[in-house]
């Protein structure tokens, strides 16, 4: 009995540090005001808003192309419509970065390196970093090429990252179907355990095996 | 009408001699615990493996330009469902190697490596060395940062043989890396050889090992947790239903958990870091292997020349190999080996803090902390012959007792 336990406690432990919580790895940690880490959660309000601001503030640099963002000059190329109807909205990433070479050469020109596609990035860093490093760059990752652009203006870049949430992770929607397909599943599996379990009582006993 | 159809398979096929020979006629102890379910639940979860892992193949593109795209985009956004197969798989693989350890781990509590079951813990050993490179070749098929740069430190830990004094002048630590990787970089060459075994080769060798490994376990009849073979003519129960049913509801339970974990946690599976494509100009700031490789790569890293941690990692996947040669004592089953049991904890809790270790820097004390636990972990390898040699003694002292 003692050794049940203790076997199981620490098989318990053991599980919860590696896959659930490990208290002791170290990872960097930003701090987000609770007014804006509401705005940047609330895809279903802001996105919208929050792709124009994008288109505004960041597109001349970044592409999104899991949305069929791209940046400025290409979207202004009459060859991407052309391509899009040939392959579909989002470009195979060859084709894109083959045909408009030229276009990101000339941004790596600029900026030393050609500026990373955000697609995942929410997922990447997560909002608080988002949020840091888009209003001071340079305090987040010294020596970055990236300009600080949107200086003194928080509540509008949250809302881009409100954006780039939407793209990286499923719709509100989306996540309510798969919470509910989760609890139902799960459910059925342990309705289907127990259900098992009683029947086999009831054969044992039949079979005078109990 | 289905019914008839039935009976003439049968006719013809000898189905249900074969289910009544082989599942009802055959006896198991009545005693069996809890943690010889893992066993079955390995068979599940490499079932789930392979269905979910076909349908990813439908979708999935091994090509370094595309292969991040087809999974973070058309599988996870564009084709229904896919997300959920996605899920599916990854954390399948980490329940799987989950299980195969704590079979791992029951086999050596109870002592079932022991005669007559030696070649089965053999094959067990092959089976869980062939789904570790299962394991680590799939990891690179997302071209992830995570995917990318954790195989550029696996594949560097073989080169740590060229720091050897006399054999390191052969270089054989880094053809085994370039071979690894099919050139000097990872690259094209690499993710497609790496997919052709992930999806085939691999899971083919895994089938083939299984299938002996359980008519291994058949041959040899299943152990028992007091460590004394039964007469299974007098003392056995019919292996179904008494065993299908018990086993098929622990089974229902063990998925209970594994959906939880695929509905609403995947973010240690399927980790933040893995989200960024490959960039082969870019570091990132944490690069540790997978868990199950962590205590692995503890070793490594605790022991301050490289070849030698390199060996003494080597050396303890040898050792659990060897174990059924180390531990010769007659008596079986922890239960009835109270310096066994000892040893077991010990080592049980030297794996765990090597491989929490492992997820932590590598600073001084950690690395000091590791030496221990390494000294530890073989220290229960090594104590084996010992407490056979003392328990040879009881053993003859009472006269050898009825086993
Ligand atoms: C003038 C060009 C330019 C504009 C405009 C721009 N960026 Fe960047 N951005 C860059 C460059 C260059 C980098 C690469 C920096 C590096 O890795 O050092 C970068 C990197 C990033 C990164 C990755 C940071 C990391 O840690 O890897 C994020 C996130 C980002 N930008 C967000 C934004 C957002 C949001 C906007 C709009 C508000 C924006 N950028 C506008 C040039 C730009
Ligand atoms: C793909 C992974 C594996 C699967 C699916 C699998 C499956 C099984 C099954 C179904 C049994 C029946 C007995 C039981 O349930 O305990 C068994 C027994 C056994 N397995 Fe495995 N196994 C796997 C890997 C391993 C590994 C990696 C080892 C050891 C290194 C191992 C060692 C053993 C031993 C020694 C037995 C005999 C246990 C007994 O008779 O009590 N197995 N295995």
């Amino acid at each position: 009995m003692i050794k049940t336990v203790f076997f199981t406690g620490i098989t318990l432990i053991f599980f919860y540090i590696i896959w659930i919580h490990n208290i002791f790895a170290h990872r960097e940690k930003y701090e987000m005001p609770a007014q804006y880490a509401k705005i940047a959660d609330d895809v279903k309000s802001y996105a919208k808003e929050g792709k124009q601001l994008f288109e505004q503030n960041c597109q001349a640099c970044h592409s999104v192309r899991y949305d069929a963002v791209y940046i400025s000059s290409v979207q202004a190329n009459p060859k991407l419509q052309t391509l899009q109807e040939k392959y579909g909205k989002v470009l195979p990433r060859d084709v894109y970065e083959a045909v408009f070479y030229e276009d990101l050469m000339a941004l790596k020109q600029s900026f030393g390196k050609v500026p990373p596609d955000l697609s995942t990035i929410y997922l990447v860093k997560g909002k608080e970093y988002l949020f840091n490093f888009t209003l001071e760059p340079q305090k987040v990752l010294p020596g970055t090429s990236m300009p600080a652009v949107m200086t003194g203006r928080p509540e509008e870049t949250a809302k881009i990252i409100a954006y780039l949430k939407s793209v990286a992770e499923p719709s509100p929607e989306e996540k309510n179907k798969r919470m509910l397909m989760g609890v139902g599943t799960i459910a059925y599996l342990i309705v289907m355990g127990v259900l098992l379990w009683l029947w086999r009582g009831r054969i044992l006993r039949k079979m005078g095996l109990h | 009408m289905l019914g008839r159809i039935g009976r003439w398979i049968d006719e013809r096929a000898h189905l249900s001699e074969l289910w009544q020979s082989q599942m009802v006629d055959y006896k198991v102890p009545k005693n069996l615990t809890f943690p010889y379910a893992f066993g079955i639940m390995a068979l599940v979860a490499f079932a789930i493996q392979v269905i979910s892992g076909i349908f990813l193949t439908m979708y999935y593109q091994p090509n370094v330009h595309t292969a991040f795209d087809s999974a973070n985009y058309t599988i996870m956004k564009e084709v229904p469902f896919m997300w959920l197969v996605r899920h599916v798989h990854a954390a399948g693989a980490n329940f799987f190697l989950a299980v195969v350890y704590l079979h791992i781990f029951t086999g050596i509590y109870y002592n079932a490596y022991k005669k007559p079951r030696e070649l089965t813990w053999i094959v067990g050993w092959v089976i869980y060395f062939v789904l570790l490179t299962t394991a680590l070749t799939g990891y690179l098929l997302p071209w992830g940062q995570l995917s990318y740069w954790g195989m550029v430190v696996t594949a560097e830990i073989p080169t740590s043989i060229d720091s050897a004094p006399i054999i390191g002048k052969l270089k054989i630590g880094e053809t085994i890396s370039i071979w690894m990787k099919g050139g000097y970089e990872i690259g094209q060459i690499t993710l497609g050889r790496f997919f052709g075994l992930h999806i085939w080769l691999l899971p083919l060798i895994l089938l083939l090992l299984l299938s002996i490994h359980l008519y291994l376990v058949r041959a040899a009849g299943i152990s028992n947790p007091e460590g004394i073979e039964i007469d299974k003519k007098k003392e056995g129960v019919p292996f179904h239903p008494y065993m299908t049913l018990k086993e098929g509801a622990y089974v229902m339970g063990y998925l209970a958990v594994f959906f939880f974990f695929v509905f609403f946690h995947m973010s240690h599976f399927l980790p933040a870091d893995n989200y960024d494509p490959a960039d082969p100009f870019k570091t990132p700031a944490h690069i540790a292997p997978e868990w199950y490789l962590l205590a692995y790569y503890t070793i490594f890293r605790s022991i301050p020349d490289k070849f030698l941690g390199f060996v003494a990692f080597n050396l303890t996947l040898v050792l659990l190999l060897l174990l059924p040669f180390l531990d010769f004592s007659p008596l079986k089953s922890a239960r009835r080996r109270p310096l066994f049991l000892i040893m077991f904890i010990v080592f049980v809790i030297s794996s765990m803090v090597l491989t929490v270790l492992g997820t932590m820097p590598p600073t001084p004390t950690n690395a000091l902390l590791g030496l221990i636990f390494t000294a530890t972990l073989f220290a229960f390898f090594l104590s084996l012959p010992i407490i056979s040699l003392i328990e040879w003694g009881w053993y003859k002292a009472r006269g050898g007792e009825k086993k």
